[in-house]
């Protein structure tokens, strides 16, 4: 009996030590940062889908994470520098391709978010018009077709920065900006049905764009970036990810962003 | 058709310089205004990490502040004061008007939150505005603490909406939340000068407060910090780059009762002007406030980062299409200038060649010339013409007696009697010193080439006047008949020549037909 007990308890310890082999080197507590974006993460409720996948992965690393409130041009500043380790609901480009790893957990398409009296029935409308202001959060990119209206209007001294969502759809409300682009998370929570009523959404003809957890490769060796993708796939194949988005999405949509 | 030519050219060049200026200045212009959009992208993107970052720095000062209210509790005033005096918030730190110190009270332990303060040493201490409410929330301490300041003890700042709101958000969040647009209350006298105020919340020590649950239960107060905005504007690392003004608004809407900084010389600019500038708004988030910043450039920034070329690029570009225009005038219409030289000494030199220089009658050659072309003529038609040799008598004594000069004005109006008196059709040719020559055009016969050389011989023997003197001169005619006397020029030069000597033989002044 004391022996079978013994033997148990040594296959516990080895399955035990095995799997902290397999997981993130803990030796040092690292930093995550959020950024206040829609259903991604409120700073007002101290919640979202960011915050979710977040405590998730911390629980599952078992390592120390520190976890901050940032503009999301000052995240990807941190992240290039190394200051920074982690956040989430990153996209690439061939730039960040550079100082950033990727864990694919989503992906969703882009939309222009449009005044309805504006008469814009398409995103050339939008751009030909030199009334139109758009708006942009500072530091995001999107899809390609967005990206490049984007590029044109910046040229043309017709975007207005913000460091967030919210002073976005107040300036769209307030008629200041006239379009934005939005993602399926960043409807405002407070004042949902009042944008819905003034504004018609346009989709850009760009196939679905991949959102992931953001690793420093400054700061993290490509090895310990592998473990850490790794954590984040067991969270995709075992429905954890699936079930953070249907607390928020609707599951026919919540199940067309995290399969891909 | 070749002024057309004249002028076609230069005007295509003209027009193909100017054309490619033009192309250059749109070049050039477009470059420039590219460049200023750069500069002023960086500017703005340079302002708004200024004040996010100076906000960052009180935000991690307020934390110190938080973090030793949460170990100490809210009631150590003197560890408090030590703290904030160790924050050394000087110069460096001029935004920050005050920190203090915010304890959230419940209407049931109201009374015993005065007791404990008036025992603290704050004997007149109340809340106030005074009347009950659910709840309070009373500034307990403020440092530096000036004598002063003593009556803003126990406000209660949950009465005033906009700071609540802040406390609210901090509260919910645990995180630094700035209010609106406020009038501080120290400036409660000192007029117009717009401030804000940021809020930490302090949880109760040991208590969860990951949850808006738990925050909202644990919370025991805040820590704050007031600021002047023109203080905190004054106290930015880093130079602004000048030639840009900007403004600094509460809220998303710049109209100008949310205006809470307007940088220096950041007057409107006329229309005119404006219409050159650029402008932006950026909508920062400043401890989860929106602000929204105005930032336009003025005259100095565009001369400064302007290029300034595109006015050379058009002056030397018109001047260079005007300079080639001419240039290539030039050298078409000198071409034809110098053709139409070329072709007037040509002819000069063919005049010079076939005319005796002395009375500009022809000589010899041309003579030769004429009298071919009347023999063909003549052979062809079957016409009669005359040549007629003339010989002046005793011209040589006058050339002699009152010289060369003299001799050769006699011999020019000698040449001009003989024009006026032949018919237009005749020629009249000189072919040695005083000798001359005449072809008369078809006649009908000879008596009417003797009735001529008889009117030549009269005209010749008049006087004349040469430089004041009286001379007279007479002549020896010698008439030829084509085809009488000879069909070629040799025969009739001949007989012309012999008859008019038989004249001179038979005493001059006289006219003798060739036999």
């Amino acid at each position: 009996m004391i022996g079978r007990v013994f033997v148990i308890m040594l296959m516990l310890v080895a399955s035990l030590g095995s799997a902290t082999a397999a997981g993130p080197d803990c030796s040092r507590v690292f930093t995550l940062a959020l950024h206040d974006h829609g259903l991604l993460y409120s700073a007002e409720t101290d919640s979202g889908i960011d915050k979710d996948i977040a405590d998730e992965l911390i629980r599952r690393s078992g390592c120390k994470v520190t976890t901050s409130l940032m503009a999301r041009a000052r995240i990807w500043q941190l992240i290039e520098s190394g200051a920074l380790d982690f956040s989430l609901s990153g996209i690439t480009n061939a730039e960040r391709e550079k100082f950033a790893g990727f864990a694919w957990y989503f992906s969703n398409k882009y939309y222009l978010l449009v005044r309805k009296d504006s008469g814009v029935h398409s995103h050339q409308d939008f751009e030909q018009n030199a009334k139109l202001q758009l708006g942009v959060i500072r530091g995001f990119r999107y899809s390609a077709t967005a990206n490049r209206l984007v590029d044109q209007l910046l040229q043309a001294n017709r975007v207005r920065q913000a460091a967030g969502l919210a002073p976005l759809y107040e300036a769209l409300m307030l008629n200041h900006i006239q379009a934005m682009i939005i993602e399926p998370f960043d409807y405002p929570t407070l004042d949902e049905k009042k944008v819905r009523d003034i504004s018609s959404i346009m989709e850009f003809n760009d196939p679905p764009v991949l959102h992931g957890l953001i690793m420093s490769k400054k700061s993290l060796p490509t090895a310990e970036q592998e473990k850490w993708q790794a954590l984040v796939s067991e969270m995709r194949r075992d429905g954890t990810v699936r079930r953070i988005f249907e607390k928020y999405f609707k599951p026919d949509l919540a199940a067309a962003m995290t399969d891909f | 058709m070749s002024a057309l030519r004249l002028f076609l050219l230069p005007l295509l060049i003209l027009v193909a310089v100017l054309s490619m200026t033009w192309l250059v200045w749109e070049h050039e212009r477009y470059n420039t205004r590219k460049e200023l959009q750069a500069q002023f992208d960086f500017a703005l993107r340079d302002t708004v990490s200024r004040i996010e970052q100076r906000i960052g720095a009180y935000e991690q000062t307020l934390r110190g502040v938080q973090g030793l209210l949460v170990t100490s509790g809210l009631k150590n005033r003197k560890a408090i004061r030590e703290y904030v005096e160790t924050l050394q918030l000087d110069a460096n730190f001029s935004g920050i008007q005050v920190i203090g110190v915010v304890e959230r009270v419940q209407l049931a332990g109201r009374d015993a939150h005065i007791d404990d303060m008036r025992k603290a040493g704050f004997a007149k201490y109340n809340i106030h505005p005074e009347g009950e409410r659910e709840s309070y929330a009373a500034i307990v301490q403020r440092e530096p603490g000036m004598i002063a300041d003593k009556a803003l003890l126990g406000l209660d700042v949950w009465a005033n909406p906009e700071r609540r709101v802040a406390m609210e958000r901090a509260r919910d969040s645990g995180m630094p939340a700035i209010t609106t647009k406020v009038q501080l209350a120290i400036d409660r006298e000192a007029g117009d000068s717009p401030g804000f105020v940021m809020y930490l919340p302090v949880f109760a020590q040991g208590e969860a407060h990951d949850s808006v649950a738990q925050r909202r239960a644990n919370l025991v107060g805040w820590v704050y910090a007031a600021f002047r905005v023109s203080d905190f504007m004054a106290s930015l690392y880093g130079k602004q780059v000048s030639g840009l003004s900007f403004s600094i608004y509460d809220g998303v809407d710049p109209k100008e009762s949310a205006l809470m900084y307007r940088s220096g010389a950041s007057l409107a600019r006329t229309t005119s002007e404006g219409a050159a500038a650029i402008s932006a708004i950026e909508y920062m988030v400043v401890a989860g406030h929106a602000w929204a910043l105005v930032l336009a450039t003025q005259e100095e920034f565009e001369v400064r980062f302007g290029r300034n070329a595109e006015l050379i690029i058009v002056i030397s570009g018109i001047f260079l299409s005007l300079a080639m225009a001419l240039l290539a005038w030039f050298m078409i219409s000198g071409r034809a200038r110098a053709l139409s030289l070329a072709a007037e000494m040509t002819e000069e030199l063919r005049h010079m060649a076939q005319h005796d220089p002395l009375t500009g009658l022809p000589n010899r050659a041309l003579f030769s010339d004429r009298l071919q072309q009347q023999l063909a003529h003549a052979k062809r038609h079957d016409r009669r013409f005359a040549i007629i040799f003339l010989d002046l008598d005793n011209f040589k004594p006058i050339n002699d007696n009152y010289g060369h000069a003299v001799g050769d004005r006699l011999l020019q109006q000698v040449a001009k009697r003989l024009q006026e008196a032949l018919r237009a059709s005749d020629t009249v040719g000189r072919i040695g010193g005083d000798e001359f020559v005449i072809l008369t055009a078809e006649l009908a016969g000879a008596e009417l080439a003797l009735a001529l050389a008889e009117k030549v011989r009269e005209a010749v023997r008049q006087p004349y006047m040469v430089e004041t003197r009286e001379l007279s001169v007479s002549c020896s005619i010698g008439v030829a008949i084509y085809p009488d006397h000879g069909t070629d020029e040799i025969t009739l030069s001949k007989l012309a020549d012999e008859a008019m000597y038989r004249a001179k033989e038979d005493g001059r002044d006289s006219v003798r037909l060739a036999t």
